[in-house]
């Protein structure tokens, strides 16, 4: 089957300021994937590139098998909500189901209706007087209702209560649920995506530094504390992805794709949450060796 | 993509067509009056017992509907900078500004046809409310025009026939290109207004004078030509150049005269005319032109024999219909060239 994502070297360059460097991923289909980082990280870079908003500047993607937006065909298959999902303040609810009926062919309208219904949005409403829970909620139904096979969603639930939060997750996932859409949402908090992603992608500044299935990454992990030693004594194959010292302890968190060889040490598995962060602060602490984490990683 | 379109447009094409409803039906009322005026003043004039000369009565109708044309004529030239303020100026800046474009150009239809739609839609109908009221001017005003008998004036050439149909393309797609460049809808509305009143000046002082060559003649002064004078005017000091202002052809469009000449083609002196000046004004103060007594003639009657001269430069009055079309053409060209622009930027804008 064809790759929902697959880019090559993909970068993207605003003026001077390098907004994605280097980014190789291949996502294979049918995953919920969790786009992490930071604010400012190239995620919404990312998603732009992918819908066709945006051209790269250097490398290729390819999203479900063609170049983005690069005609009706392609756009009828991607759907995009950005970020505090724009909405036409001055149309109706109504009109913007109008609008997903009369700009694709493949609309879903009995679907578009019930979710209207379901949310309790009056359908005579302006958009414009929509609380910013209903409206992510409006523009979700406009990127779902056409039946995209792949959804992409900028940082969905970051403008929303936690309660507007649940309840929007909780709706994205009855909406793909029936047809097998994949989905990549962004957001800089993990915990947004925790319960719904089954891929994950953590970019900090402007690098991927981690892409993979949640079960594989959170197998790989592992966090050992043992007496004080340099990371090269670790046996080989474990790939050392944050190391700290106090005067008699070394906390590692290592990597590897085989079982955990036993040793002197007391090992742990790491939260999602844990992992995202250690991949946060290394980043932050020594971009080149991140870098090289990534590669590995990949 | 056409029903997106109207649900967006609905609102300003029902206020236009609202306010050209309403213009027009007070052109017809005013115009209609002003036609009845105008022939019962022929018939009146043109009796063999009239009172009044055509010239006087014609006059007298063309200040009483000088205050209306002059609005009009407004109307008419605000009509395409409107267009391309309101119409022109938010259609792509607003979309930005929003950030409704990210809903709108991820629907399955690809950008280009978005705007190609939109343009299309929006520039015919902004041709046709210019059009509807350039119409409506040129034939309210064509008493009137007919009266002074100056078709190039700015004011008559620039809000009549197809011009302004040129100038309401041109401002509709420069607000639209300016949009996509600024991203901002208020800016980018100013700034239309702005480019838009420059192209205009440019092209009016500088550019129709010289598009078509010009027309150079050579008229003799002489009692026949200085009754026709407008002006006569000397330097205070001897050795300053002699104005003469002598008519154009009927009809036509006089852009520049030189000073009066002599023979060689040199200017002359006020020297060497102040015989007959003093002549002139020893028989009392020169009368001002307007009293069917031209003043001059006497005037030019002394000057003959000195075979001056002056030559006027214009362009002639069938000069009309090519100026119009050719400045109609230009601003569409440029209006297909901001369309082209827009096409290729909007494909790679994110």
């Amino acid at each position: 089957m064809t790759a929902i994502l697959e880019a090559h070297a993909l970068g993207m360059r605003y003026g001077r300021r390098q907004a994605l460097t280097d980014c190789t991923l291949n996502i294979p289909p049918g995953h919920v994937v969790g786009l992490v980082g930071p604010n400012g990280a190239g995620k919404s870079t990312l998603l732009k590139l992918a819908c066709g908003l945006l051209n790269p500047t250097s490398g290729s993607i390819r999203v479900l098998g063609n170049a983005p937006g690069s005609g009706p065909e392609q756009l009828a298959r991607v759907g995009f909500l950005a970020q505090d999902a724009p909405v036409y303040p001055h149309l109706s609810v109504a009109d913007h189901l109008r609008l997903g009926a009369h700009l694709n062919p493949r609309w879903d309208q009995d679907f578009a209706e019930r979710r209207v219904a379901q949310l309790d949005l009056d359908p005579t409403q302006k958009a414009g007087k929509l609380s910013g829970g209903q409206r992510a909620q409006l523009a979700l139904t406009v990127a779902a209702g056409k039946r995209p096979e792949l959804l992409l969603l900028d940082e969905p639930v970051a403008s929303l209560d936690p309660l507007a939060r649940r309840e929007f997750l909780k709706h994205l996932m009855e909406s793909v649920a029936d047809n097998d859409t994949s989905v990549i949402l962004s957001s800089h908090l993990i915990s947004d995506l925790e319960r719904v992603c089954d891929y994950l992608i953590v970019l900090v500044s402007s690098r991927v530094r981690l892409a993979g299935e949640v079960d594989q990454i959170t197998a790989a992990h592992h966090r050992i504390v043992c007496t004080r030693r340099e990371p090269d004594t670790l046996p080989a194959g474990l790939e050392v992805v944050l190391a700290e010292h106090t005067d008699r302890q070394s906390t590692f968190v290592v990597r590897t794709d085989a079982p955990l060889p036993a040793g002197d040490w007391a090992a742990e598995s790491l939260s999602m949450e844990d992992l995202v962060l250690t991949y946060m602060e290394t980043a932050a602490a020594n971009p080149r060796r991140a870098r090289q984490d990534s590669e590995v990683a990949r | 993509m056409s029903w997106l379109t109207w649900r967006q447009f609905r609102t300003q094409t029902l206020v236009a067509a609202a306010l050209l409803a309403a213009a027009a039906v007070y052109l017809l009322i005013t115009g209609t009056q002003l036609r009845h005026s105008y022939s019962a003043d022929l018939i009146t004039c043109q009796s063999p017992s009239a009172h009044y000369s055509c010239a006087g009565l014609l006059n007298g109708l063309q200040n009483d509907y000088n205050g209306a044309l002059d609005l009009f004529a407004l109307l008419v030239l605000a009509a395409p900078a409107l267009v391309g303020i309101f119409w022109g100026a938010p259609l792509i800046a607003g979309e930005l500004e929003r950030g409704t474009y990210y809903m709108t150009w991820n629907q399955s239809v690809t950008r280009t046809r978005w705007l190609a739609v939109k343009l299309a839609a929006i520039a015919l109908a902004s041709i046709a409310a210019a059009g509807l009221v350039s119409l409506l001017m040129t034939w309210w005003a064509s008493p009137l025009d007919t009266i002074s008998g100056n078709r190039f004036g700015t004011q008559a050439f620039n809000a009549r026939n197809v011009v302004p149909l040129g100038y309401a393309a041109f401002a509709f797609a420069l607000g639209v290109t300016l949009g996509l460049l600024i991203r901002r809808t208020l800016p980018a509305m100013a700034a239309t207004l702005a480019i838009f009143i420059a192209v205009q000046l440019v092209v009016t002082v500088l550019v129709r004078p010289n598009v078509m060559p010009a027309t150079v003649t050579t008229v003799p002064i002489n009692q026949t030509t200085m009754s026709q004078a407008v002006r006569f005017d000397r330097a205070r000091e001897v050795t300053g150049p002699v104005t003469i202002d002598l008519p154009a052809p009927p009809g036509s469009w006089n852009l520049s005269q030189t000073p009066a000449l002599n023979s060689a083609g040199q200017p002359i002196q006020t020297s060497e005319i102040l015989t007959c000046w003093n002549q002139l004004i020893s028989r009392g103060p020169v009368a001002i032109k307007g009293d069917g007594n031209p003043p001059f003639a006497s005037l030019g009657a002394c000057l003959a024999p000195l075979n001056l001269h002056v030559d006027i430069t214009y362009q002639p009055a069938d000069r009309y219909w090519p100026l119009q079309w050719i400045e109609t053409a230009f601003y569409a060209a440029l209006a297909a060239l901001l369309a082209a622009f827009c096409f290729r930027r909007i494909r790679r804008l994110g």
